[in-house]
């Protein structure tokens, strides 16, 4: 389904993908892991089109289509999501205002009809279950005053809603205490699909007690360098980044 | 001077006025020792020119270019609902409808007005109005600037709203301000005043719009008088032509105990300024403004703000933003003064401006100028351009970057549309900014 090939990219002219690989099918959990500065943020990133990410060499596909001549927009109509480390607060702009106009957008690029506001404030009520939320939440400008928990779990719940075919998590569980990792863990398990893939971001192994992987790989100097199921991941726990030898392929 | 060359000599116009003293919206008798006195003091007042401070940033160049001239005929009252349909909000309203600056009584819905309220416009020389309260007109502040004396000297029409002790007006009062193109451009005078007596309360909102892209200067002056114990929601909309000049100027004395509430979307002409004046004369009076300046290719928007606290004990806070596109200008002068017995005042002022093109320009001074030793006061501005990280955080959800834009400036924005307390007004003023960050003027 998601298909990357020898994908390079710079950040402010600085290379941190090196000829990355990787093949993701459909309905799988992936797990990137990888010390501090390997590139997993910018693989995230780069799959979702930030600005400033550039992409020189490669490929990207998802379901067929070359993900790197879209625009943002454009991915997220295409079925990409990228649940961030640090969500941005938008003030000003209501919560469930941006999620109603977020959803439309992308049905409308994908040719579908637009939800109205009483078919869209139902599917939101069903979602909201999902991720535990406060339904207050959705009354409060987008992660304005949100705690980190709060936060994560405002964007497991775009998740719910917007449904996508490939789901990024960029370190989602990096500030969260024990009680909401489980609820935002919930949550992912629960959108767990034989139609949507997930591509976990995690320095840690933490997360992936909660939320299983059927691949872990290890990504280092911009490449992956060692793929493995979830018992690479307890390896790893174990021994720490260090017996992989990756010191010596430092750039 | 060369005589061919389009300019506005604001001396002639008073002259030209004067000569002609049967002109219908020269009001009573009362009102012309006042007139007279205005036209006298504004021939001692310097024009404005960059060089003093208050002008410094916003020029008045315009009167040179264009030839505005006063509006002698009426002849819009044929003028049907149906012409201005468009405009109209949907909530009900004490409306009066003043077209190029003459109360229009077809569009005008204030016949039978409820008890405890009364209104009247000033071209029929608002004789229906107590004596005591009609003759705060011209009283309260004195002339800041040739425009205001102007409009003293000139005005033709605009209202006398008087709130009764203790009323709480059902429905909001209306000034729809509707501006035509004429052949040649009109300077026109609105004046009002409101007089709130002591423990009512009133909802006042004021409109400037025109129909087609008009040329015209508005020199509106408004007068607020505010008992003890009254509260006013005062909600102003600047929508004119983009081929206009619009000043407002206002002066506002509060006395003991008494709100006012001042939300202020300043979105249309090419030039624009409000002087607003809020003077606390009571303790333990209140104050709030809630300003949004929008300033699109080569517009300019200007507010000077002075809020007096001279007694002790009166709060005021004022949030005012500013959105500028391509060459936009706007201007923000904020100014609190604290007299030395006005002890326990708590006011706070800030000005945040939002860039949307390299080419645009703030400036923006805000000022505390305090004189008594136990006081809370702040203020604060900022400039910035829109945040990538926002931005990039809505694309990624599948907004496109056009609309995305959009909604971090209403976001920017919400504050100040949150403080327009009428609902249909509101959503007005957020679909014109949404049109007009849409880049359609």
């Amino acid at each position: 389904m998601l298909s990357i090939r020898n994908l390079e990219a710079q950040v402010e002219g600085k290379d941190i993908l090196r000829g990355l690989d990787l093949e993701v099918g459909e309905g799988e959990v992936h797990a990137i892991m990888g010390p501090n500065g390997s590139g997993k943020s910018t693989l995230a990133h780069v799959l979702a089109g930030r600005p400033g990410y550039e992409v020189t060499g490669g490929a990207v596909e998802l379901d067929g289509v070359d993900l790197t001549d879209l625009e943002p927009e454009e991915r997220a109509a295409a079925g990409v999501f990228l649940a961030m480390q640090y969500p941005v607060e938008l003030p000003g702009v209501n919560n469930t205002h941006f999620l109603k106009e977020a959803l439309n957008a992308q049905r409308r690029a994908r040719g579908q009809d637009e939800l109205d506001s009483v078919a869209f404030l139902k599917l939101v009520r069903e979602k909201l279950a999902t991720v535990a939320m406060k339904p207050e939440l959705l009354k409060r400008p987008v992660n304005a005053g949100f705690s980190g928990g709060e936060k994560k779990r405002n964007e497991i719940l775009q998740m719910a809603v917007f449904e996508p075919r490939l789901a990024l998590l960029d370190e989602t569980d990096s500030g969260l205490d024990i009680d909401a990792l489980r609820t935002v863990s919930d949550g992912v398990n629960k959108l767990r699909d034989p139609k949507r893939s997930v591509i976990l971001v995690t320095h840690y192994q933490r997360l992936l007690h909660y939320i299983e992987p059927d691949f872990v790989h290890v990504l280092a100097n911009g490449r992956i360098v060692r793929s493995g199921d979830k018992l690479l991941a307890l390896e790893l726990e174990e021994k720490g980044y260090g017996w992989l030898g990756l010191d010596g392929e430092a750039a | 001077m060369n005589s061919e060359s389009p300019a506005t000599d604001l001396r002639q116009l008073l002259t030209e006025r004067f000569a002609q003293k049967a002109q219908p919206g020269e009001g009573a008798d009362w009102l012309s020792p006042r007139r007279d006195m205005a036209a006298n003091e504004l021939l001692q007042m310097p024009l404005p020119n960059r060089k003093q401070e208050a002008w410094r940033y916003t020029s008045t160049a315009f009167l040179e270019q264009e030839s505005f001239q006063l509006v002698s005929e009426d002849g819009f009252e044929a003028l049907e609902l149906s012409d201005i349909e468009h405009l109209l909000l949907a909530d009900d309203t004490y409306r009066l409808v003043f077209v190029n600056g003459r109360l229009i009584p077809g569009l005008t819905s204030i016949a039978e007005p409820e008890q405890g309220l009364a209104i009247s416009n000033i071209a029929s020389g608002a004789s229906d109005i107590a004596e005591s309260v009609r003759d705060q007109l011209a009283r309260i502040g004195s002339h800041r600037h040739v425009f205001e004396a102007l409009n003293t000297a000139l005005m033709a029409d605009g209202s006398v709203v008087h709130v009764a002790r203790n009323a709480h007006l059902s429905k909001p009062i209306e000034l729809l301000h509707i501006s035509i193109d004429l052949e040649t451009p009109a300077i026109i005078h609105p004046r009002h005043l409101f007089v709130l007596e002591e423990g009512s309360r009133a909802e006042v909102i004021e409109r400037y719009c025109s129909i087609g892209e008009s040329r015209y200067f508005n020199n509106a002056l408004i007068e607020v008088s505010l008992e003890k114990d009254s509260e006013l929601r005062h909600q102003r909309v600047q929508e004119e032509s983009r081929a206009a000049q619009h000043i407002s100027d206002m002066h506002v004395q509060q006395k003991e105990g008494s709100s006012y509430f001042l939300a202020q979307a300043s979105l249309g002409a090419a030039w624009s300024r409000s002087d607003i004046r809020l003077e606390f004369a009571g303790e333990h009076a209140h104050a709030e403004v809630d300003g949004l300046l929008l300033a699109n290719d080569k517009q300019l928007t200007d507010m000077h703000l002075e809020v007096r606290h001279d007694v002790a004990n009166c709060t005021s806070r004022e949030v005012v933003k500013g959105i500028l596109d391509g060459k936009g200008r706007v201007v923000f002068d904020g100014h609190i003064h604290v007299a030395r017995d006005a002890q326990k005042t708590d006011a706070m002022l800030s000005n945040d401006n939002l860039l949307l093109s390299r080419a645009a320009e703030v400036d923006t001074k805000p000022q505390l100028e305090i004189y008594a030793d136990d006081v809370k006061c702040s203020h604060g501005t900022t400039v910035g351009e829109l945040d990538q990280d926002m931005l990039f955080y809505l694309r990624s959800r599948g907004i496109a970057e056009a609309q995305a834009q959009q909604m971090l400036c209403q976001g920017f924005a919400q504050q100040a549309l949150d403080a327009i307390s009428n609902e249909s007004l509101r959503q007005r003023v957020a679909w014109l900014l949404a049109s007009r960050l849409g880049g359609g003027e």
